[in-house]
């Protein structure tokens, strides 16, 4: 089968992007009414849960990712410590729902700004330090959250070691027609059971409506970080991965990118966090552990660094994994015991060494190697063939950084595999 | 003050403190060989504290000849892994580096809760109980004299067989000169899987030395506070200087019983946060530590 | 006069950048043989090569084994001392050592003894033998290189530029021991310099690199007297 080329910029590629994005938006719905209540796959005399529940926790963890993806992805700064703005825009959110009445949403508009200011703060040390030893000072950084939650000065606000609960709830709003959806949804002949029965319950509908909420959150960070990656701060970002020397003696202001790249990616680890108590209810202090931080980590690099769909696939991976792993009482000839306890945790740790021997670029460069079998994007040609070699070339660079940022994948995979 | 329990305080801190030395003699011993960090240095010693828990326990091999048995084991285990999962990759190029070990670290924490479940295990004491001396509420139990000799015992076993040894001198010429070391026909790749085995075997060593702790029992989820302890500890020591563990660990050992304690608004809990701070504050200001030599900071 | 290294054919490249497009060369066994030429020509890139630092294709053959496609411990193994560019003292290790390392693949008793010359040779090699190799003077630094690679007993010497950043005097003094090196001992030596005049005055015969290709060769007096040579490298 013939690869088919398809220009970046093309009315072909325009076409191509918005099928994409089209399927993408019709799964999301789909998604929300097939997985409202709870779903299940059985492999193997395995019960596998799938539920809105978890699909929206996933989404929490996904946005942490994207952050993670501007600091360790875009700018190469090896930083451990997200769980500590995931915490923290958890707990910021819990306290001013809870105690000050705020609305979710509104509660971003502190949850931002905060871990942005902290995430500068505590990327300072990036600024003399790298490699290894940022990754120490950031996991340790990660570790000490649980103890700030379990200050006794801070109880009044955090609630200790007992975890605040938020009651507040989520109303899905009456002009949504989710009632008719859904039932149109079931009438569809065959795949109709899967969608339910009936009208929606209020408790369905109003996970519905959070699950809509959360998507469309994730959608704007997307939008944003895929913005920042091309933009002037972004391509700086990129050349302080690749070469911190050159950036520097580029002109480019290390200082100051860098603080940039920890604030955003801190932000975004914070709206992680809040849409994470908006969907549990409850904010604990051992949810925010080093671990956390840990798993982050490997959804990052599971799904692929510096790769937009990979935060996705990082933090489905890393919401389901452990969960599925557990809820896998037997494999053929696997004896139960061996597969009862962290082997959620064993899989993940697995992945990891194997993905850096084989697949550094993560799952997403894997899927991109089978992609380009089928499809191919190349730069734009350029429409007049006199114009000088300096402007080909140039334009061909530009192009190279547009759209499609998988190609960042690549590099990074290039980079980092070495024999 | 209260003199005595100022004593005290300092005894538990030397008890700690010896505990992060062994750890962080571990650390620097890698760190030496090949200027890296491994994640996984906590979890490999805690593993070693299980096998020797379960040759001990299980296999009824008398306790000394158990934490030799562990010993040795833990040290192949590291050969092994240093063989495998470390050679293959550019030692300049740190993400994949960390990203392996942090996978050891999931590997192992989770490989040992599956093995030996989840609840702690009493570990056989090693040492003699009761004190030492004893005033008032100031005990200075023997288990700390002993920890305190453990860990003098190991930095002088080290300190002859780096500077006594042919594969001592192999070792030192890797940590200073990576291709000279070559150039005179030193076998780079054993002498590094050396350095690991080495370290595992002294973290291994260190592990089981805090789990006969006669008030802690063996608990996988020590160990990463243990190794952030540790590395704060050899951090402050200076990451390439093994007398420098010792200090930088007796060092934390005392910050975290005595100063931590002293000073009204630092919580308890705060202690390992205390560790924390003393390792960024080093690796920003001072990344040589007290008595590392230069260049261990990489901007 | 039997040949100690034959070189034909040495390509290598460093990722795509071919460095050395296919040169030939040899080193007969008691001689002193330079290689010449400017920065980027390839000269530390040759020795490397056969040193079996980098990966490289063709052949380098000491006496009958061949060196190419060796790492460079069995290299050593078989005979070949390389001092690299810069020196390449362990700065860490006393002088004492980096004397003791150097003689990390013998198997014999008579290292001390050969310690022991050494440090007659360069006295002040012995008053600092306490002290850390990074603590000496350049020119300190490579004597003591030189006497470190001497205590493998080899029977081929490279030496990487040995002039690089050393004052001029301790640049003759440098050379001249040299010399005394290949007539009393009859060590092998292939320098490889930038310092052209210094080392064709006490070399054999000389070989010119230009871009990874040799350009010139022969006898050293006849280099020293070619016009073009002279022109080019000696600021005639």
């Amino acid at each position: 089968m013939a690869v088919k080329q398809l220009a970046v910029g093309s009315s072909q590629y325009k076409i191509y992007k918005t099928v994409v994005f089209a399927l993408l938006f019709i799964g999301i719905v789909l998604v929300a009414f097939a997985f409202n209540d709870v779903g299940q796959l059985t492999l193997f005399d395995n019960n596998y849960n799938l539920s809105l529940t978890r699909i929206s926790k996933a989404i929490a963890f996904i946005i942490a990712i994207l952050g993670l993806q501007v600091i360790v992805g875009y700018t190469g700064q090896v930083a451990l410590g997200q769980s500590f703005f995931f915490g923290l825009g958890a707990y910021v959110t819990a306290y001013l729902v809870q105690d000050q009445n705020w609305g979710y949403l509104t509660t971003l508009a502190v949850v931002v700004p905060v871990c942005f200011v902290i995430g500068v703060l505590l990327g300072l040390p990036a600024l003399r330090i790298s490699g290894l030893y940022l990754a120490l000072v950031t996991l340790a950084i990660a570790a000490i959250f649980p103890s700030i939650i379990r200050l006794d000065q801070l109880f009044d606000y955090t609630n200790g070691s007992n975890g605040k609960i938020v009651d507040s709830d989520i109303v899905a709003p009456s002009w949504l027609p989710l009632d008719g959806t859904a039932n149109v949804l079931q009438a569809i002949p065959y795949f109709g059971q899967f969608f339910g029965d009936g009208d929606l319950s209020d408790r369905e509908a109003d996970r519905i409506w959070k699950y809509f909420l959360f998507v469309a959150v994730a959608a704007v960070c997307f939008w944003l970080v895929a913005n920042l990656i091309q933009s002037r701060p972004g391509r700086a970002m990129r050349a302080i991965r690749d070469n911190e020397a050159s950036a520097a003696v580029s002109g480019i202001d290390l200082a100051r990118t860098k603080s940039m790249a920890f604030g955003i990616g801190s932000a975004l680890g914070g709206v992680g966090g809040t849409v994470y108590v908006m969907e549990l209810g409850i904010a604990s202090p051992d949810d925010f552990t080093q671990l956390l931080a840990i798993n982050f980590i490997v959804g990052l690099v599971v799904g692929g660094v510096a790769s937009l769909p990979g935060a996705v696939v990082g933090g489905f991976v890393i919401a389901l994994i452990p969960d599925w792993a557990s809820s896998t009482q037997s494999i053929g000839f696997v004896p139960e015991r061996w597969l009862q306890g962290p082997t959620g945790t064993l899989f993940l740790g697995a992945l990891l060494i194997l993905l850096t021997f084989f697949l550094p670029g993560g799952i997403v460069a894997g899927g991109q190697k089978l992609k380009a079998k089928f499809v191919r994007l190349v730069p734009q040609p350029p429409e007049n063939t006199t114009t000088s070699t300096a402007m080909t070339s140039a334009k061909v660079v530009d192009d190279k950084d547009d759209d499609d940022v998988d190609l960042d994948a690549n590099e990074r995979a290039n980079q980092v595999q070495t024999t | 003050m209260d003199f005595q329990l100022l004593l005290a305080r300092l005894f538990d801190g030397l008890a700690n403190g010896s505990t992060y030395a062994m750890v962080a003699l571990a650390l620097v011993i890698i760190f030496k060989a090949t200027t890296l960090i491994n994640f996984a240095q906590g979890e490999m010693a805690m593993l070693g504290a299980f096998i020797a828990y379960t040759a001990w326990f299980n296999f009824g091999i008398p306790m000394w000849g158990a934490v030799i048995l562990a010993i040795l084991l833990s040290a192949l285990l590291a050969a092994g892994i240093e063989r495998t999962l470390i050679r293959p990759f550019d030692p300049a190029d740190h993400l994949p580096l960390v990203i392996i070990t942090l996978g050891l670290f999931l590997g192992i924490n989770s490989l040992a809760g599956l093995i030996w479940k989840l609840d702690p295990l009493r570990f056989p004491e090693l040492f003699p109980s009761g004190n030492a001396i004893s005033w008032g509420t100031a005990r200075l139990s023997w288990y700390t004299v002993f920890t305190v000799g453990t860990i003098l015992f190991s930095l002088v076993f080290l300190t002859l067989l780096l500077n006594k040894t042919k594969v001592g001198l192999a070792f030192r010429a890797v940590s200073s000169n990576l291709e000279s070391s070559q150039l005179v026909g030193i076998k780079v790749g054993s002498t590094l899987q050396f350095g690991w085995a080495l370290a595992a075997g002294v973290g291994t060593l260190g592990a089981c030395v805090f789990a006969a702790n006669p008030v802690l029992s063996l608990d996988p989820s020590y160990m990463l506070r243990v190794l952030i302890f540790a590395s704060a500890a050899a951090a402050l020591g200076g990451l390439d200087s093994l007398w420098g563990a010792l200090v930088g660990g007796l060092a934390v050992g005392f910050v975290q019983s005595v100063v931590v304690q002293y000073i009204p608004w630092v919580p308890n809990q705060m202690s390992l946060a205390a560790a924390a701070v003393v390792l960024i504050a080093v690796l920003l200001f001072r990344p040589a530590g007290i008595f590392g030599t230069a260049q261990v900071s990489r901007v | 006069m039997t040949r100690m290294l034959d070189v034909s054919g040495l390509k290598a490249s460093y990722g795509p950048v071919q460095v050395l497009h296919g040169i030939d060369f040899h080193v007969d066994e008691g001689e002193t043989v330079v290689i010449l030429g400017a920065n980027g020509a390839g000269k530390t890139t040759t020795l490397r090569a056969i040193s079996g630092m980098i990966d490289t294709s063709g052949s380098a053959r000491l006496r009958d084994g061949e060196l190419i496609g060796k790492n460079p411990s069995d290299v050593v193994r078989l005979g070949v001392a390389h001092v690299p560019q810069g020196r390449g003292t362990f700065p860490e290790l006393t002088v004492e050592d980096n004397l003791d390392v150097g003689a990390y693949t013998r198997k014999d008793n008579d290292v001390d003894a050969d310690k022991k010359k050494w440090f007659e040779t360069y006295p002040v090699l012995y008053d600092r033998r306490n002290q850390t190799a990074g603590s000496l003077s350049g020119g300190e630094q490579q004597m003591l290189a030189v006497a470190r690679a001497l205590m493998a007993r080899p029977q081929l010497l490279l030496l990487d530029e040995p002039s690089l950043g050393l004052a001029p005097i301790i640049v003759s003094d440098l050379f001249e021991r040299f010399s005394t090196l290949n007539d009393e001992s009859g060590t092998t030596l292939l320098i490889v310099e930038q310092n052209a005049q210094l080392a064709l005055s006490i070399a054999d015969r000389g070989y010119v690199l230009e871009s990874g290709e040799i350009s010139a060769q022969g006898p050293a007096k006849d280099l020293l007297n070619d016009d073009s040579i002279r022109k080019a490298y000696l600021g005639v």
